[in-house]
């Protein structure tokens, strides 16, 4: 086991409020293993991150990495355990290739292999920036500086807050294809994350934090058949004026603009193939998609306060 | 890994990282030091060779007091906004290691400035320096005072105020603080006051290094300069180190 989190809950107290950011909070990481951490904005993701490394003390629990406390060993646990933070990290007049090696002698001393710096380099497609100076580089760039900062020395643990953040759709692939590989050499990684769409495709275990609790945690699979397995339907009409009546079946209707949609039980949906032909026969509609329950969907559904409407 | 290595690294790291800012700071001090020698003697008409040698010996100490306690905070502030005080907390080294090799690099860009506006003010006014062995602890005493202020009160407090106190430190240190003139001149509240505070030990420490056969420090002044020494770093240690 790489981390273990026993009953951790973490108590702000200030003048004016007491505010319980962590509220018992339980999970292990395996050795490769990717775990995803889904919440809210201010739904305590980095407090609980920030106790990992040992840079905020549990009100009460204990977390163990590679069987040792961090609270009695926070350096310790510095040195096995590297983060990317959220915020950008401001590189100044560092090139990446500065920042990136700097960070790796810092971590590994005199064990620092420029080899893995190249080919983390490559693997991210960053060569026409690495001798530019930080300042001057867009924020996708700097976002992937950082997350090669975080990875340059091989740890057990590494924790990554939102790594995806303004990189461009093919880079963010390259990266996730970089992390996955990192895991195959034994590193864990905790993905800190609200973009459920993509933690759903990388993650091999999530937990949803809200107002400091876990309120799902496992598989995506898991997570998912625990709220529902209903099948979202989704129907582009001709245009936003046609007016349609749905089937008995179509629950939680939702009508906007010229997009129609709706969810159903998985045992109507070749009935509602049948309903959405006779629909073109009359040259109503256009065309439709059909997909299953996401975490996105189950996220919303239980995070949410307010009814979603759909 | 060994703390001789790691300081290396985060020295290298803290200073590449911003080292554009280090020369121009380096150079603009360089300026405001002359500028106190000589601007300040466009201010008298006819200054006695003991003013000019209040100024020559003042302008050292004002050095390391902006370096300390007003540009200093400045960047903690900055780095406390931008999330980097963060992400420097997160690296697998001693909080003591970061703190010195940042202290070390403030350190090495006052001297510049201290050179050459000590040789400058030698060569046109022949003030009388008399520098005597102490010149060296004395200076990194007052530097490390003043560091060791300026990250106390600026990792304490949240970061407009310290802005704000080192607003008031500069003003105060230039026009009400017995570092350019002689103590006698400021009304006795005032000197009640710097009896207490760093900056007047700061600068009669320096002038009994820099011009040894005029002026002296008390003992008084040397424990008043590591208490606020011991103060700010501990403070600054205190918070860094805070759960």
């Amino acid at each position: 086991m790489i981390l273990e989190v026993n009953d951790v809950s973490k108590v702000f107290i200030s003048r004016k409020a007491k505010t319980v950011a962590n509220d018992n909070l339980s999970f292990s990481i395996q050795e490769g293993e990717i775990f995803g951490l889904l919440g809210h904005n201010g739904a305590g993701k980095t407090t609980l991150v920030k106790q990992i490394l040992g840079l905020l003390i549990p009100s009460s629990g204990d977390i163990n990495l590679l069987g040792k406390s961090v609270i009695q060993s926070p350096t310790w646990a510095r040195s096995v355990c590297a983060m990317q933070p959220q915020s950008q990290v401001p590189l100044g007049f560092l090139t990446p290739r500065q920042a990136v090696s700097m960070m790796g002698k810092m971590r590994s001393g005199k064990n620092f292999n420029p080899k893995r710096m190249e080919m983390l380099f490559e693997a991210l497609d960053m060569g026409e920036w690495l001798d530019t100076e930080g300042q001057k580089l867009s924020g996708g760039v700097k976002r992937l500086t950082a997350f090669c900062m975080t990875a340059i020395s091989p740890s057990n643990l590494i924790i990554l807050d939102e790594p995806t953040n303004d990189v461009d759709p093919v880079r963010r692939h390259y990266l996730w294809q970089v992390i996955r590989d990192l895991t195959r050499d034994g590193t864990s990684v905790i993905l800190v994350t609200h973009n459920v769409v993509e933690a759903e495709k990388a993650v091999d275990r999530l937990a949803i934090l809200h107002k400091g609790k876990f309120i799902e945690q496992g598989t995506p699979s898991q997570i998912k058949s625990s709220v529902n397995n209903l099948v979202r339907f989704e129907i582009s009409m001709l245009d936003h004026k046609v007016k349609l009546k749905t089937p008995e079946w179509a629950i939680s209707t939702n009508h906007s603009g010229s997009k129609l949609s709706f969810s159903l039980e998985p045992s109507n949906v070749l009935r509602t193939i049948n309903w959405f032909e006779d629909q073109m026969n009359s040259g109503k509609v256009l065309n439709y998609t059909l997909q299953p329950t996401t975490i996105e969907d189950v996220y919303i559904e239980l995070t949410s306060e307010k009814e979603i409407i759909r | 890994m060994n703390i001789l290595s790691n300081f290396k690294y985060v020295f290298q790291m803290q200073f590449f990282r911003n080292i554009g800012f280090f020369i121009f700071f380096a150079l603009i001090q360089i300026l405001i030091s002359i500028g106190i020698v000589i601007g300040f003697t466009y201010m008298m008409p006819d200054p006695s060779i003991s003013t000019i040698l209040y100024l020559a010996t003042g302008a050292p100490t004002l050095i390391l007091i902006i370096t300390g306690m007003v540009i200093l905070p400045q960047q903690i502030g900055t780095s406390k906004a931008d999330g980097y005080l963060e992400f420097v907390r997160s690296w697998p080294v001693k909080r003591s290691v970061i703190l010195a090799a940042d202290t070390a690099i403030w350190i090495l860009i006052t001297v510049p400035a201290i050179a050459v506006s000590s040789l400058v003010a030698h060569f046109i006014f022949d003030p009388g320096y008399a520098m005597s062995w102490t010149v060296v602890p004395a200076f990194f005493l007052i530097a490390l005072t003043s560091i060791g202020v300026g990250y106390g009160f600026s990792y304490l407090l949240p970061p407009e105020l310290s802005l704000g106190v080192s607003q008031i430190v500069i003003f105060g240190a230039l026009m009400f603080s017995p570092i350019n003139f002689p103590m006698e001149r400021l009304p006795e509240w005032l000197q009640n006051l710097h009896v207490f505070l760093p900056l007047h030990s700061m600068s009669e420490v320096m002038r009994a290094s820099l011009s040894s056969t005029y002026f002296s420090a008390t003992t008084g002044n040397y424990i008043n300069l590591i208490i606020w020494c011991i103060l700010g770093y501990g403070g600054a240690i205190f918070i860094l180190n805070k759960k």
